[in-house]
């Protein structure tokens, strides 16, 4: 075998070496989900269930029984926080609109009435109400629905909604 | 239990479906679908299958019909009666019988188990992963697999509801909810089996790519190994229902069979093929064009570069892959014009220059660092330097070209993106692994090709 050959062999062996400790950090990094699936798996708690544990979802399962699938909704959350895209993945394939939860009263009430919307949900955050969700709770034209869960849920009544005296 | 069976055979004939679909047309495309090997019929036949009846769903909302199992399937799987029934399909179906009766007994070495046995280890990881949790990651539920839903729950390609990036293409969401209605219902666990499926999919070509180049068995499974348990991305990508998987699997066809074709070495019915993946690769995702369009240049300029006999003709030819590029956009396209839908203008705005220095730190690190891609990269970069001037002088050059010139577009669309400098940081995080992940199985033949070329083994043609 040529210098040059061996050389090339030797460099071979270092990247497969390397590849084999990397099998091994991966088989670590992986392993807590792969307990995590093989807990379920003897317990039984798959597909469907694994979403029932989050309380996000068993309030917007709750939802689907009252928003009809025709109806628009207004979503107030940060979409940073990626609870909104969940919300709408389980409420689909009624009609999202985001708005942030500091919004203005004047706009969100514009919104409210200009997109025909039936439903105003408030995901619960650490933040103080924004003076829009705080109008809202004020109006007559939202009415509470009592859902326990992490957010706010109010029927919107459009033509009670008057808009722009609340900046 | 018996509610569990009929839903898992559903899934079963949903898939099946597929394959059979893709096979036919397989039988259209190419005169001898046995000159290509099991693995990659296999691949293909999907491929193709899924590319046809997306396509068909497309087509029925354009035409006002609302989707149903009957219609979805009905048409497509009676036109693919009737090509097993032509003359080329009887031939095919026959050849394929005969080869079944007589399946020659494959020994393996220890390499090959070893090899083996750690792709085995993937996937009773990642199926069973796809298959028994719920959706969950961002771009899955935010895009792809909420359209599924609002696609099955609205029998058609209804995207009024929402704001998801409304313009980006369609496959992955059709397929899915395709699925759905095979299923009969909204079961987004079991539909993301479609995805380990890709990626098992996805390993097979590369392995019979890499055999059908002159690599070993060992060293070909010992590739498929090397990719499937390099880093982090590809075996998460086998179960959070994302589009870059499927892309991958297109830019990995078409590129291995645009190789094959420089190389001479192209079964009959290969470029046509080819134009069947670019089309894919445009209607996967919003990247799948300009990446496709990448596949074609680098083709061109390797022609140029190496002047084979007939090269100008050979030019030409490449009008067919074109054709299939095009075919592959434009159907969406025209929906989008007709639908007056908006298309998000979030690549292209200016030039930040300061974004191009970062973008050039944050890709050397993508392609470095082990926690996404392993060694690979690493691997591929140390094998191009060996190979030195063989590089140039052979169709190597096609898949250095591509691979090479996706690594500088990366930086270029950094450069372009409309973000804050807060967010940038961020946004390449969120973006990078995928963008790179359309390009490592590309990355990974071309590794093959470079260990060939440092370790020429005997000529060894792959197992039909």
């Amino acid at each position: 075998m040529t210098p040059a050959k061996t050389w090339r062999l030797w460099l071979v062996r270092l990247i497969l070496g390397l590849w084999g400790i990397q099998v091994l950090w991966l088989i670590w990094h992986f392993g807590p989900e792969a307990r995590d699936l093989a807990h379920r798996a003897a317990s039984g708690s798959l597909g469907a269930a694994i979403r029932q544990e989050e309380p996000l979802y068993r309030w917007a399962a709750a939802l689907q029984a009252i928003i009809p699938e025709s109806a628009t909704y207004v979503f107030l959350d940060d979409y940073a926080a990626g609870k909104e895209i969940e919300v709408r993945y389980y409420l689909a394939p009624r009609r999202h609109i985001l708005l942030s939860p500091d919004i203005s009263a004047s706009f969100l009430f514009y919104t409210l009435h200009q997109e025909h919307a039936a439903f105003l949900l408030i995901r619960e955050s650490q933040k103080p109400l924004g003076h829009g969700v705080q109008a809202a709770l004020h109006s007559p034209a939202f009415h509470p629905v009592n859902l326990p869960g992490p957010g706010l849920a109010f029927r919107v009544d459009a033509n009670l909604l008057r808009w722009g005296f609340y900046d | 239990m018996i509610e569990a069976g009929i839903t898992l055979l559903r899934l079963l004939l949903g898939l099946g479906a597929l394959f059979f679909l893709g096979y036919a047309l397989l039988t259209l495309l190419v005169p001898r679908p046995r000159d290509f090997t099991l693995w990659e019929r296999a691949a293909f036949s999907f491929g193709v299958g899924a590319l046809a009846l997306t396509f068909w769903m497309l087509a029925l909302t354009w035409w006002g019909t609302p989707f149903s199992l009957g219609r979805i399937l009905g048409p497509p799987l009676a036109l693919a009666a009737a090509l097993l029934l032509a003359p080329r399909g009887r031939r095919a179906v026959r050849e394929e019988l005969q080869a079944f009766q007589v399946r020659p007994r494959i020994a393996l070495n220890g390499w090959d188990w070893l090899f083996l046995g750690l792709v085995v280890m993937v996937f009773l990881y990642a199926l069973p992963r796809a298959a028994l949790y719920p959706m969950w990651a961002w771009d899955a539920v935010a895009t792809w697999g909420c359209k599924a839903k609002i696609f099955y729950a609205s029998r058609g390609l209804d995207l009024t509801c929402i704001e998801a990036h409304n313009y980006y293409p369609n496959l992955t969401p059709l397929l899915l909810s395709y699925l759905y209605f095979a299923l009969g219902q909204v079961n987004d666990s079991l539909a993301k089996v479609i995805f380990p499926l890709w990626g098992a999919l996805l390993l097979g070509l590369l392995y019979s790519l890499a055999a059908r180049l002159g690599l070993s068995r060992s060293s070909a499974l010992g590739l498929a190994a090397f990719l499937a348990l390099n880093g982090t991305v590809f075996i998460v990508h086998l179960y959070i229902a994302y589009a870059d998987l499927p892309l991958a699997f297109f830019a990995l066809s078409g590129a291995g069979l645009l190789y094959l074709w420089l190389a001479d070495t192209a079964p009959r019915g290969s470029l046509t093929l080819a134009a069947c993946f670019l089309s894919g690769m445009a209607w996967c995702k919003y990247e799948g064009p300009p990446l496709a369009a990448t596949l074609l240049l680098a083709a061109a300029l390797t022609l140029a570069w190496l002047r084979p006999a007939h090269w100008v003709r050979r030019l030409g030819q490449l009008s067919v892959p074109l054709a299939g590029l095009i075919v592959g956009y434009l159907p969406w396209r025209l929906f989008i014009v007709q639908q007056k839908m908006e298309i998000g203008a979030d690549h292209i705005q200016g030039l930040y220059p300061h974004q191009m220095v970062k973008a050039v730190s944050y890709l050397l690190a993508g392609l470095l660092d082990p926690y996404y891609f392993g060694f690979l990269w690493p691997a591929l970069v140390l094998a191009l330097i060996l190979a030195g001037t063989r590089l140039w002088r052979s169709p190597m050059l096609f898949l250095a070209l591509f691979v090479g010139g996706n690594l500088v577009a990366i930086i270029l669309a950094y450069a372009v993106a409309p973000t804050s400098a807060a967010e940038f940081p961020a946004y390449v995080r969120a973006t990078l692994d995928r963008l790179l992940l359309h390009l490592t199985p590309v990355a990974a033949l071309l590794l093959g090709l470079g260990l060939k070329e440092l370790f020429p083994t005997p000529e060894s043609p792959p197992t039909p």
